[in-house]
């Protein structure tokens, strides 16, 4: 107490003062919207719903009741199973596709700007609204890419389309996702490629190598920052995924597992507003949020533990 | 020997342009397809063709006069320009106050707001509601503006900028008996306005796209957004979908366009943004 008197005195009390003015507004609302949320939903979770009328006024303590419950929730066990499934095709298809296209803009080109900008521009659009567009052109009977297959003679999509099937659902609400996001990826991996010198390619055309041989030996390990960055985002959009959900599936087509119905896009994005929009389950909704805090907090651990140590080459 | 090389790098090269063709129609097509039905008589958007045969305004109108679009656009333009303009000025003042300042625990607490990056925004979506509820905020544009504007990536956007600001001019500044705001509104906003340009785009877009919470904050249709609007129009009308793809249009084109004039900032942006990492 006495190190903080010291230290207020050695800022200055005026310079604290107008230091206060300039924070008070960002601070504020830091504190009631994005801090105090934490410890509210805290509190939520130790709690449970006892009326429909006025959800907030009439809470009972329960304890870890919410807690135990969620652990033995099948329906939430699938949900980050989903939810695993959805990082899994995201992380490697969206660095596959923004490799793919920072490697071939790469290069000396007319259109290079008219080039990046498509590439880019899917990435500020609403995803709640291209998927819904996406809904159109995947659907059953007249839906234009359905149309394109039966032209080529596959006609697997023709009576349920690609989001009515539980085998295709999650990989085409996913590659959704991954043609909107490439852009950014790809603007990542651009700054990162230009940033490799020259010296370093010429060296190995001394040498020898091939073009495969600079892409995986040379290429690829110099942009293992921006693939790890790229992996924390997949898996952070995947922990966060609902909008596409809500547009396309509302987690559906459901599939039968062990007599159960499940559904096949059940991320646990779409479990959480399912359960506190629509159910009003508040407190068991709250509880699941911590159990994505935990997941998103073990991730960024794991992130700084790859991270660090390689991060100065 | 001279004639094949430059031959192999000219395949070469066309492949290449090829690949970056394909590679766009794949990203751009939904847009296309969107556009072509929107522009597409009622009933006939499953006729095949690339381009609609008797191209009409009809389903526009119909969307914005009849199914209210042209109130959700306002609400979506009221929403994100004013969360953007107080989400950039919070913002700025915070960073100004973490780069020129000096005050108690300065760098502990700007580390404690960065952090919070870490929470995935889901884990907000219950307790916010709750807040909003009880401040009996529902079914305004407060509800839908102020819990959000505390943007911690701008702030380290921000700061991350104002520390390469010379020390030297603000001392010059004030020597020549310049106070803070005169400081802050004079010399270090206008040498941070390409910054500052980038996160007012970024929180626009943010705020245009902000579906879940917009959703779940209004019951009254006057107050809905664009996409929020859609979401109840394709519930109660399905098989509409020349007006669906009008509607989405609505929603897709203003952003594209600011994109197209301002794409610098967005690129800088994301750029800027991820060598936190």
């Amino acid at each position: 107490m006495a190190g903080l008197v010291r230290r207020l005195k050695q800022a200055g009390a005026k310079d604290n003062l107008t230091a206060f003015l300039f924070l008070s507004p960002f601070v504020i609302t830091f504190g009631i919207f994005l801090a105090y949320p934490l410890f509210y939903s805290l509190y939520l979770s130790l709690n449970r719903v006892t009326t429909l009328v006025n959800v907030f006024e009439n809470l009972t303590f329960v304890g870890l009741e919410n807690f135990t419950e969620l652990f033995s929730d099948g329906l939430f066990g699938w949900s980050l199973l989903m939810t695993l499934y959805y990082a899994g095709l995201m992380v490697p298809l969206g660095i596959a596709a923004s490799l793919l296209l920072a490697v071939l803009l790469n290069n000396k080109l007319k259109f290079h700007k008219l080039f990046r900008t498509s590439f880019f521009l899917p990435y500020v659009l609403d995803l709640f609204v291209v998927g819904i567009v996406w809904t159109f052109i995947y659907s059953p009977h007249f839906g234009v890419l359905t149309r394109i297959l039966e032209a080529v003679g596959i006609d697997y999509f023709s009576e349920q389309g690609f989001l009515g099937r539980p085998e295709t659902a999650m990989p085409a609400v996913v590659m959704v996702n991954v043609l909107k996001g490439a852009g950014f990826g790809m603007v990542l991996y651009l700054a990162a490629l230009q940033n490799i010198p020259d010296s370093v390619y010429e060296a190995a055309d001394v040498d020898g190598a091939s073009w495969w041989q600079k892409l995986t030996r040379i290429t690829i390990p110099l942009l293992r920052p921006v693939t790890l960055f790229m992996v924390i985002i997949g898996v952070v959009g995947a922990l966060n995924a609902f909008a596409e959900i809500y547009a396309m599936t509302s987690g559906g087509p459901s599939v039968n597992v062990g007599g159960k119905a499940y559904g096949s896009t059940w991320v646990t994005g779409y479990y959480l507003f399912d359960t506190f929009y629509v159910k009003l389950k508040l407190g068991y909704a709250a509880a699941m949020s911590y159990v994505l805090l935990g997941i998103a907090i073990a991730i960024s651990l794991v992130n700084l533990r790859i991270l660090r140590p390689k991060a100065d080459y | 020997m001279e004639a094949g090389e430059k031959s192999v790098r000219r395949v070469r090269t066309a492949l290449l342009y090829v690949a970056l063709t394909a590679a766009a129609v794949v990203v751009l097509f939904p847009f296309f397809w969107m556009m072509v039905t929107a522009f597409k008589q009622p009933g006939t958007e499953f006729d095949p063709g690339l381009i609609p045969e008797n191209p009409t305004w009809e389903n526009f109108r119909r969307v914005l006069s009849e199914f209210g679009f042209m109130r959700y656009f306002l609400n979506s333009v009221i929403v994100a320009v004013s969360a953007a303009f107080f989400a950039t000025l919070f913002a700025s003042m915070a960073a100004f106050a973490f780069s020129f300042k000096k005050f108690v625990l300065k760098e502990k607490i700007f580390l404690l707001i960065i952090a919070s990056m870490m929470v995935p925004g889901l884990m907000y979506v219950v307790p916010q509601f709750a807040i909003v509820k009880k401040l009996g905020w529902m079914d305004t544009y407060r509800a839908m503006v102020i819990p959000h504007l505390a943007n911690v990536f701008g702030l380290f956007l921000l700061r991350q900028y104002m520390d390469t600001i010379p020390r030297s001019l603000i001392d010059a500044a004030k020597i020549d008996g310049a106070n803070d705001f005169q400081v802050y509104g004079r010399i270090v906003m206008p040498l941070s306005l390409p910054i500052v340009a980038t996160l007012f785009l970024f929180a626009f877009q943010f705020h245009w796209s902000n579906f879940l919470w917009q959703l779940i904050v209004t019951n009254k249709s006057s107050l809905y957004t664009v996409p929020v609007g859609l979401a109840m129009f394709k519930q109660q009308h399905e098989q509409l979908y020349t007006l669906k793809m009008a509607a989405s249009a609505i929603s897709i084109i203003p952003i594209a366009v600011i994109f197209l004039f301002a794409q610098r900032y967005f690129i800088e942006g994301v750029t800027k943004g991820a060598v936190k990492g």
